[in-house]
């Protein structure tokens, strides 16, 4: 009864008129600032910070939640029209997505995950009003064994579903964690596969690798081959709204792509990549037509996109609740706090209930004006694909480097952008998926960082990886995610067998 | 079962032992360890490791079905749009600006993809150029590569 | 070379007809932030930027990001600019470490320094639940047992690291057996502290700030000189009988080879940065301390930090 009435005072707080301007110019900024391939809302929030300096902190506070929303949402536009993922979150988005934009179903697309996530995120902000002291406390437990086994089953779900050769998916996977290694070691400080180039110390970044390998890659590709089988970009075709048919087959997708979304993004560790790993390949196996993957299947859009947005809801967990910054943004918005003398944490909550619950509804008012906000776009964003192609991949390749000019434009980055496009261009001649390449990338820092940790903790003893509860359940869906392919198979066979 | 080798299945296989060969060789020269469980040199074994499996079995498969076999590609296609990509990082690398590269970027592109209208194309990619430079410049204030362009501009 | 040296006559010569002052105010600064948008010496360098603006110090400034290799890309691209009285580049104690550990071409040794503006203390601090109360507790530990110590803190040959290696030390243990556990962001080190899975946590006071005040943390020691201002209760490493002082600070440095002229125009700037109103408000607001040492003061104090630096990082190990 507490939390609901606190709430409402939140959204006394939020429904202001000025408050309500502050909320749309963030969702505004956000959004188009989150379409800008490299350019995510943790760097849209720092520039702006100085900006907001003189305005109240409940205003700019509820500006920066708009951001933030917004930034996440803008990312999946670009990357399901023009493939262009602009942030590793979005990743899982793009590969349905864009299969999508091109059928003529970018409308859908676009639909389907604007409202999924809205339903996510409404979810998930209510999760972050009623859930969070109790979530926390789940959240903190988990050690680096247990981020160990989280990334195991998110490695194993996810190799299983990438393309239909093995070999060629596991030498994507393998090359896309090689180029994981490249860069300083977090753990010791020493340089690994730099070779004396010093722009190669701070690694490769995952958006180089995913636009050039998407982007990139596919422009060279659909060039290389335009007269021989043109390809036909259609801008749209049946209903630029989602018909009844992709209303049933998404609302399932959304509740899970929340599920996997909120507690992941809670944790401290946790990230947006990993759900949106976990909500594509579950919705792969789960859909009633497994053979629309690769060529646009809604729900693979679906599950990801509310995936995405959840774990951005289940960021603010830790950082409302502890003041722990757990991504980027949260950390940037924790400077935004402390620029006014604030501290996120246990006495937030207590010290300053208007803030804190103010913002809490304001996310909610945020979710809802990107939906109203978005929805009337679909059919102009759609319409970019009518361009001619010629100037349409120009401005794809424009857009394309513009995040990398802006953030880091050195010639190393540059030409590794293009160098990964390149590869990606041979890597379609020939069949190898990209996906897990880039899934590599993310995905073995992250596993290499956890199990080193946990095995500094433990003094060098794997058994830590079983003694632990979490970490041994997770090893253990694991180890049958891996297995029951396998198993199954052998007792189909055997049935037939036996008929 | 046909008797010719997939040259580039032979190729990829190759190529996957030679990454693996840099791998273990630069793991090997690591000189700082950790005090406590495993170091920095683990995971590059492990990927080298697999990198040898995986080279091995696509020399295997050279000798079997091989890759799947592309189809022929246009290649002045494919050099017009290298070509606007090497030259945009040149431009940037000898300070043309952002401006420059974007028009040659855009007009490149274009041409590749079949466009016979090259100045019209280089107008095209100025006028984005600065567009959007002024908008990065104005509303984000991060500055984008300056060159000449640029230094009329502000 | 020869456009270095027409740029330096002009400056010269506008030095020498006495329009110093007067073109002072036209000044058009340019100040490199070695980092990415968004982190610490990006934001220092636009606070610069709006500081030195709002106080009509210079005309315009122009915050560049130069990014990677803990800075030390930065530097290396300051060092090219010879002679450019009109760049500025944001640093501090982290390059000092980056420099060392990245066995970079190029040091700080080369720059002209101009000012130390900030600094921040670090903190020691244990769960509160820990049966380890205070300095001298954690010294004995350290000492009987260097592995079963566990540290979390930030990035390896960062200031937490170093602070841990000179604790380990002080406390009279071996520091190059430290178990230090370096984790990506101050959240992280903080969950691992929160949920007890390391004996002790370092980093900045103020990333620690809150849990403190809630009871979860316990602050064994702070880096500093004297207690801080902001949390008298906590004590300094040297009460516990650690005599270790660590301050993390942030600093400005120019190109070499600038004239005199040049050096007084730049470290001039500075200095009314420093005092202007529009500065205090910033410091004030973001929670940095004033550390200001002018350019003969920050020369020799860079000097004798550089070295101390590098004897820890080479006693733990991080350089051979």
């Amino acid at each position: 009864m507490d939390t609901l009435l606190s709430l409402a005072n939140g959204f006394s707080v939020a429904l202001e008129p000025s408050k309500l301007l502050f909320c749309l110019i963030g969702v505004f900024l956000g959004t188009a600032v989150g379409v800008l391939p490299g350019i995510g809302p943790a760097l849209t929030v720092a520039l702006l910070l100085p900006v907001t300096f003189k305005l109240d902190p409940a205003g700019s506070l509820i500006m920066f939640a708009g951001i933030y929303y917004g930034g996440m949402y803008g990312g999946s536009t670009t990357a399901i029209l023009l493939n262009a993922p602009g942030e590793s979150a979005s990743l899982a988005t793009a590969l349905e997505g864009s299969k999508m934009a091109k059928a003529g179903r970018g409308g859908p697309a676009l639909a389907t995950a604007a409202i999924g996530s809205f339903v996510a995120g409404l979810i998930a902000t209510i999760g972050l009003a009623f859930l969070a002291p109790w979530l926390v406390e789940i959240a903190v437990k988990f050690g680096p064994w247990d981020y160990f086994a989280l990334m195991i089953v998110a490695f194993v779900t996810v190799s299983a579903t990438f393309g239909d050769s093995p070999l060629r998916g596991l030498t994507s996977l393998f090359l896309g964690m090689m180029l994981g290694l490249v860069g300083i070691d977090k753990l010791t400080g020493q340089a690994r596969l730099t070779f004396g180039v010093p722009e190669l110390l701070n690694g490769v970044e995952v958006t180089t690798l995913a636009v050039g390998l998407f982007a990139v890659g596919e422009a060279l590709y659909v060039a290389s081959k335009r007269w021989r089988e043109p390809e036909e970009i259609i801008p749209i075709k049946g209903s630029l709204w989602m018909t009844k048919e992709d209303w049933k087959r998404s609302w399932a997708p959304w509740l899970r792509g929340t599920a996997f979304g909120f507690p992941i993004g809670a944790l401290p560790a946790g990230g947006a990549e990993v759900p949106t790993f976990l909500s594509y390949s579950t919705e792969k196996k789960l859909c009633k037509y497994p053979e629309e993957f690769g060529k646009g299947a809604i729900e693979g859009v679906a599950g990801p996109e509310a995936a995405n947005n959840a774990s951005a809801a289940g960021t603010l967990v830790p950082l409302l609740t502890l003041g722990l910054p757990t991504s980027a943004t949260a950390a940037i918005m924790l400077a935004g706090f402390q620029q006014y003398g604030l501290n996120p944490g246990p006495l937030l909550f207590a010290e300053k209930p208007d803030l804190v619950w103010g913002l809490i509804a304001s996310l909610f008012i945020a979710n809802v004006m990107l939906v109203v906000l978005n929805l009337p776009l679909i059919g102009l964003w759609v319409r970019l694909l009518a361009i001619p192609q010629p100037w349409l991949y120009a401005g794809i390749l424009v857009f394309a480097t513009m995040g990398t000019l802006a953030v880091n434009p050195s010639p190393v980055e540059l030409g590794m952008l293009f160098g990964f496009g390149y590869l990606g261009y041979l890597m379609r001649r020939f069949d190898y998926p990209v996906a897990p390449m880039v899934v590599g990338l993310i995905l073995g820092p992250m596993a290499e960082a956890q199990l080193r940790r946990a095995l500094q903790i433990s003094l060098g003893d794997p058994m830590i990886l079983l003694e632990n509860p979490i970490s041994a359940t997770l090893l253990g869906i694991a180890f049958i995610a891996l297995v029951a392919p396998f198993v199954m198979s052998g007792l189909n066979k055997f049935k037939a067998a036996e008929d | 079962m046909s008797r010719t080798i997939d040259r580039p299945a032979l190729i990829v296989g190759f190529l996957l032992l030679a990454v693996a060969a840099i791998v273990a060789f630069d793991a090997s020269r690591q000189t700082i360890t950790s005090n406590y469980g495993v170091g920095p040199t683990a995971m590059p074994y492990v990927v080298c490791a697999g990198m040898v499996l995986l080279g091995l079995a696509h020399l295997f498969v050279a000798f079997r079905d091989g890759l799947p076999k592309p189809e022929a590609a246009d290649g002045r296609a494919l050099l017009w749009i290298v070509g606007g990509l090497v030259g945009l990082i040149a431009c940037i690398a000898l300070g043309g600006g952002f401006i420059i590269a974007t028009a040659i970027l855009f007009s490149c592109t274009a041409r590749g993809f079949g466009r016979d209208a090259l100045l019209v194309d280089i107008a095209i990619g100025l006028v984005l150029g600065t567009a959007i430079y002024l908008l990065f410049l104005k509303l984000l204030t991060l500055s984008l590569p300056t060159g000449p362009l640029e230094a009329l501009l502000s | 070379m020869l456009t270095s040296f027409f740029k330096r006559g002009a400056v010269a010569a506008v030095a020498l007809t006495g329009l110093t002052t007067a073109a002072f105010a036209q000044m058009e600064l340019k100040i490199m932030a070695p980092a990415a948008p968004g982190g610490g010496w990006d934001g220092t360098a636009r606070s610069m930027q709006q500081a030195l603006t709002a106080a009509g110090i210079a005309k315009s400034v122009q915050v560049t990001n130069v990014t990677g290799a803990g800075g030390t890309i930065g530097l290396a691209q300051l060092i090219g600019a010879k002679g450019d009285g009109h760049q500025l580049m944001v640093n501090g104690f982290v390059m000092v470490g980056a420099i060392l550990l990245n066995k970079s071409p190029v040091n700080l040794s080369q720059t002209t320094p101009i000012a130390r503006l900030t600094a921040e203390a670090l903190v020691i601090v244990v769960p509160t639940d820990s049966p380890i109360k205070n300095a001298k507790d954690l010294a004995e530990r350290v000492k009987a047992d260097p592995a079963k110590v566990t540290w979390a803190g930030g990035s390896a040959g960062g200031a937490d690291h170093i602070l841990a290696a000179l604790f380990a030390e002080a406390a009279g243990g071996d520091p190059k057996k430290i178990n230090y556990i370096p984790f990506s962001g101050g959240g992280e080190a903080l969950a691992a502290m929160l949920g007890g899975r390391v004996t002790a946590g370092i980093s900045g006071y103020g990333e620690f700030e809150g849990q403190i005040k809630a009871g979860k943390l316990r602050v064994i020691g702070v880096s500093a000189t004297k207690r801080l201002d902001n949390a008298p209760d906590a004590p300094t490493l040297k009460e516990g009988g650690v005599n270790l002082e660590l301050l993390n600070w942030r600093s400005v440095v120019a190109p070499p080879g600038l004239s005199d002229a040049q050096k007084k125009d730049l470290s001039g700037a500075v200095e009314k940065l420093v005092k202007s109103k529009e500065w205090a408000e910033i410091l004030k607001a973001r929670g940095w301390d004033d550390a200001y040492l002018g350019a003969a003061e920050f020369d020799s104090f860079l000097k004798t930090e550089t070295a101390r630096v590098s004897k820890v990082m080479t006693d733990v190990g991080l350089v051979k």
